[in-house]
């Protein structure tokens, strides 16, 4: 039996990063960026039904997404603690996605410099997850922050999926 | 002195330069970039005293707008501040010019460590 190349040679990612280095990378993230006292909880919570996410795609002998998810609220309450005195009163969604989609630069970032290279990182993305795409090469952190659950999912891009994206319209045009 | 601060994010430039002021370096005038080609344009209309850019950009990153600038005659000092910091970025970046690389998350210590002595 001959196995494609890309199965050979591809680690998956539990083989290069464990959730103890996601937390420290995030940790740290935290505390620069977010306030000095912010701390991240290890504790697995349920998100709430509305959520964001935030993410950038690394691309390299690993290749995949680092995403950060939370309920939208919390993210509306990350721009605050990241903008202090300048937040505005009322945020906008391009302050909620520029401040989100940082967090998970600089997480995605620290994440790249742990895993093999050379790799490139994408610029930000925020908006609805990517799909998981192969169970076995996922590395996932939950944690609270400020008593609201956050994830951090670092997700394999391989296999491709069939159709490029997991909701697609609905057939009479109807959002669902 | 006049600093330039090149970063797509209108939130990381806020926080480099809060982090600026709370290394101390509070009476320097700023100016803002939004990407590699807004800084490039800016050096040239704005004549910074030093460019503290992000490297990840749309139009032009921050390597790119190192290197236009130094092909067009510019020596203004020029440093990173990134969320990369791997050994190979650093290596790109001097060799193109930069003073140093920054690597997020960072705090005012690490500002001071690399800006004291560039900063007057």
């Amino acid at each position: 039996m001959t196995l494609a190349p890309d199965a050979v040679a591809r680690p998956t990612i539990p083989e290069l990063i464990d959730e103890a280095t996601v937390e420290a990378i995030a940790g740290e993230a935290w505390v620069a960026l977010v306030g000095e006292d912010e701390v991240l909880v290890p504790l697995p919570a349920d998100l709430p039904a509305e959520t964001l996410s935030a993410w950038v795609d690394v691309v390299g002998p690993w290749t995949g997404s680092v995403v950060l998810t939370t309920g939208r609220q919390t993210a509306a309450d990350l721009t605050r603690a990241l903008l202090g005195q300048a937040a505005p009163e009322l945020l906008d969604h391009e302050d909620v996605a520029d401040a989100f989609g940082e967090i998970a630069n600089v997480v995605g970032g620290n994440v790249k410099a742990a895993l093999p290279g050379p790799s490139t990182l994408g610029l930000p993305q925020v908006g609805e997850a990517p799909d998981v795409r192969n169970p076995a090469d996922v590395c996932r952190l939950e944690v609270l922050w400020r008593g609201q659950p956050l994830v951090v999912s670092v997700q394999g891009a391989l296999p491709a999926l069939s159709t490029p994206h997991p909701n697609p319209p609905h057939p009479n045009g109807a959002s669902l | 002195m006049k600093i330039l601060v090149a970063d797509d994010s209108r939130v990381m430039r806020q926080i480099v330069i809060r982090t600026l002021r709370q290394a101390g370096y509070d009476d320097h005038d700023i100016v803002e970039a939004e990407d590699g080609r807004d800084a490039y344009d800016k050096v040239q209309a704005e004549n910074p005293d030093l460019v503290l850019s992000d490297w990840n950009m749309p139009n032009m990153t921050g390597l790119e707008c190192l290197q236009a600038l130094r092909s067009a005659g510019s020596g203004v000092p020029f440093g990173f501040v990134t969320s990369e910091g791997s050994q190979e970025m650093r290596d790109k970046a001097s060799a193109a010019g930069a003073l140093f690389l920054i690597a997020k998350p960072f705090n005012e210590e690490t500002f001071r460590e690399n800006l004291d002595g560039v900063i007057a």
